[in-house]
């Protein structure tokens, strides 16, 4: 963190938080949509983290890298919640796409969507921890380290998990190719 | 950027080995060209990590909803005076608490001569004669009871040395 934002941070007032914290807001929704599969819920946790930096601004000078921080909190809020709400796991995320292009027929966007459609069930079936981690890296466009100290991983722990991960989707995009499963 | 040079690219993503930038320039071009027939499934997938990218929050009300939220920095300076005070309280009861335990225990393992000592001269005189003047009538009584055991012992005595003067003429 450089000295300046380690200065905005010791005096954090409203509009810094304002202008540095909150917009972050839209990655840590998604990441709480990732374990929640409800928007209400999502958005729940997201306020409460940010109440929960707000509160603890004065200690965010030691922090490295505060977003991660964010992202972190807003894992354990999340799995707190799937706890406490009895949920088996996580629930599937009801998705919809929008793939309407002009420079598609409507043939072709109905495809599309039911492509994505399917990855998103390959992608939900991933054991927990390989979801959260390309969700991570292929979604946000998290680096490594920054994986590592949000999920409170190491590296090594997270490089198999995505080689894991990504050669599952492979695996049965290369089936749904082939057979149009 | 050439279809080897993606299919290259996509090998080494299948690998988990490619970089961020890589991965970026990946994502660019399934982006902005017609992905080939044996490609279509990629492409849908990275075409569904943007579509998961694009959730968002309603920014004006959601902020809105946050900022209200937060605790303003009156209400924690009273929270932390509140906070701070009741851990002295807390402290302070704690103390006493001990004192009070301390000092009882000292009262009653206390010498009963030293607790029940009289501030007026006079008034320690009268009843030190009082005491004494009850020991001195124990005394007496004590000894009236002795002296009635000591003819006992007496009589057992005399009886012991006229047994064997009466065996002899026996």
């Amino acid at each position: 963190m450089s000295g300046r934002l380690a200065f905005e941070f010791q005096y954090m007032n409203l509009e810094s938080f304002q202008n540095r914290v909150l917009p972050a807001k839209n990655k840590l929704f998604r990441f709480a949509l990732r374990f929640l599969g409800s928007e209400e819920d999502a958005k729940d946790v997201v306020q409460e983290v940010f109440i929960r930096v707000w509160n603890g601004r004065e200690q965010m000078t030691e922090i490295q890298n505060w977003e991660a921080w964010c992202m972190r909190i807003t894992r354990n809020l999340s799995l707190d919640r799937v706890r406490s709400n009895h949920r088996r796991q996580t629930r599937p995320m009801e998705e919809t796409f929008d793939v309407r292009q002009e420079a598609l027929t409507p043939h072709e966007s109905t495809e599309i969507s039911e492509s994505m459609h399917r990855i998103s069930q390959i992608i939900e079936a991933l054991p927990e921890k390989q979801r959260q981690i390309i969700h991570l890296r292929d979604v946000e466009g998290y680096s490594y380290n920054e994986i590592c100290e949000i999920l409170e991983l190491d590296m090594n722990q997270v490089k198999v998990n995505l080689f894991r991960a990504r050669t599952t989707v492979r695996e049965k995009l290369t089936k749904m190719n082939a057979y149009g499963l | 950027m050439d279809s080897n040079k993606i299919e290259a690219l996509l090998q080494k993503y299948w690998e988990a080995e490619t970089s961020q930038e890589e991965e970026q320039q990946l994502r660019e071009w399934f982006r902005n060209h017609q992905a080939p027939e044996p490609w279509k499934e990629t492409a849908a997938m990275f075409r569904y990590f943007d579509d998961t990218k694009k959730k968002s929050l309603d920014d004006a009300s959601f902020n809105a909803t946050v900022v209200s939220n937060l605790p303003t920095a009156e209400a924690g300076r009273i929270r932390k005076l509140v906070y701070n005070t009741l851990r002295i309280a807390a402290g302070v009861s704690v103390l006493c608490l001990a004192t009070w335990f301390v000092h009882t225990e000292m009262q009653e393992s206390a010498d009963p001569e030293v607790v029940d000592t009289y501030s007026d001269p006079k008034l320690a005189f009268e009843e030190t004669k009082k005491a004494l003047l009850l020991i001195s009538q124990s005394f007496g009584k004590a000894e009236k009871q002795a002296r009635k055991i000591n003819m006992f012992n007496e009589a057992q005595e005399e009886i012991k040395k006229e047994k064997p003067s009466q065996e002899q003429k026996l």
